[in-house]
């Protein structure tokens, strides 16, 4: 059976259709066209599809979809500030932090989720809280870089 | 097409109804960690998805001497809380070691008990805590030891129409250790966990609690490896015998993740460490 499905997207108030096993990675993909969240595993092991959810990290494609009624979803598509990139975006570009960028956007949506809740993480606060997001590109030490320069207010 | 139920309920009498009313066609969804790939992946085809996130059982309170878990508190929750730092440290550390930070946003101790895999993070410290679990049905609630729970890989006592609605953790005597050994440091699942309590007296361990995880069908308690430490003089001799007697207790198998050989080898190991940690020893 379809549900209403009504919840906050990128600072809008959204109503959509959908079932009761869709992820919300598939509403806002098939159903949305919000395609920054990727699907990567399915599984929850990849990161690709990290949005935040009330403010922490989540896996769209562990969230099944009805259950974010109400809540707030940021994705990458709602990190710009106007026509300005976001700082973590022009920090990822300038120091290169991807080749393929299949994984940037859930990189950059932790990467957010983490300054959010600590504005100077050490090194290995970073590594930790990021051990969730896979490159397979490698990027991970530029990864680490961008976020230090964000951190050290470099942008 | 196959026509799925959704349900959200507000409270835990209401969610009990449905239970009562849908039985084993429910299919009980917390945060979704373990449930959710198995969905994506047509593994399980749920009838009726019983979304307990709205029930308010995201908690952590001590009660009567107790320490009392609302089954959906998150692991992250549990990593950071000052109430479970203070009662059940390795319970924290178990939980800081358990997934990504997008996984401990939302995967949850009621879910962890539930899942009831062999090699639950979570449970181990459980066991080694005393922990209890609270079980609520149509026909009332239930409170029974944890280590009464499981009878083997993803499968519990608990029947269709109940719902687990807290962890109970009595004041624990002495100190716990948990230690977990992966394929790597992060976001891993345990090739073996361990856990240990030990009340000491001087060198004499006065008690003792020693678990295994992804060692046995279920994480087990290892009695006979308890027995031989309790009550004596803890020496590094006596500490390794210990270790031996618990892996023997263990039917470990070959997986994707390890082999039994390194499986009891890496177990060993664990128990040996963990003992002394607890004993405040150093190893």
């Amino acid at each position: 059976m379809k549900h209403i499905l009504s919840f906050t997207l990128n600072g809008a108030a959204v109503d959509v259709l959908a079932t009761p096993t869709e992820t919300l990675l598939d509403v806002l993909r098939e159903k949305l066209g919000v395609t920054g969240p990727k699907r990567g595993c399915d599984d929850g092991e990849c990161g690709a599809c990290t949005v935040l959810l009330d403010g922490d990290p989540a896996r769209s494609c562990l969230t099944l979809a009805l259950t974010v009624a109400g809540k707030e979803v940021l994705t990458v598509e709602g990190l710009m500030q106007g026509a300005a990139l976001h700082p973590l975006q022009k920090a990822f570009h300038e120091h290169g932090a991807f080749q393929c960028g299949f994984c940037t956007s859930g990189m950059l949506m932790s990467a957010k989720a983490l300054l959010d809740k600590n504005p100077h993480p050490s090194r290995e606060q970073i590594r930790a809280y990021m051990s969730g997001n896979m490159c397979r590109c490698g990027s991970y030490e530029e990864v680490i870089e961008a976020i230090q320069a964000v951190a050290a207010g470099e942008y | 097409m196959r026509e799925v139920s959704y349900f959200a309920p507000a409270q835990v009498g209401e969610a009990v109804k449905l239970l009562a009313q849908y039985g084993a066609k429910a299919t009980v969804l917390a945060g979704g960690t373990d449930l959710l790939p198995k969905i994506n992946h047509y593994e399980v085809k749920p009838e009726v998805v019983l979304y307990i996130g709205g029930l308010g059982l995201n908690y952590v309170r001590e009660e009567d001497g107790k320490l009392v878990i609302g089954a959906a508190t998150t692991t992250a929750k549990l990593a950071s809380d000052a109430l479970v730092a203070k009662w059940a440290s390795a319970l924290a550390e178990a939980a800081r070691l358990s997934g990504s930070s997008a996984i401990q946003t939302a995967a949850t101790i009621g879910g962890n008990v539930a899942n009831a895999s062999p090699g639950a993070d979570l449970v181990v410290p459980l066991l080694a805590l005393d922990a209890q679990v609270r079980l609520v049905g149509a026909g009332g609630g239930r409170v029974l030891p944890l280590k009464d729970f499981f009878v083997g890989p993803h499968a519990t006592v608990r029947k269709p129409d109940e719902l687990i609605t807290e962890i109970h953790i009595p004041k624990p005597a002495g100190k716990a250790v948990f230690l977990k050994l992966g394929r790597r440091k992060a976001q891993t699942l345990a090739v073996v966990n361990a856990a240990a309590r030990l009340v000491m007296d001087g060198a004499v361990c006065k008690d003792v609690r020693i678990v295994l995880g992804s060692m046995a069908p279920t994480p087990l308690r290892c009695a006979k490896a308890e027995a031989l430490i309790k009550g004596k003089a803890l020496s590094k001799a006596l500490i390794e015998q210990c270790a031996a007697a618990a892996v023997a207790e263990c039917s470990p198998i070959t997986d994707q993740r390890a082999s039994e050989w390194y499986r009891k080898n890496a177990a060993a190991a664990l128990v040996a460490r963990a003992v002394a940690q607890a004993a405040g020893i150093e190893s």
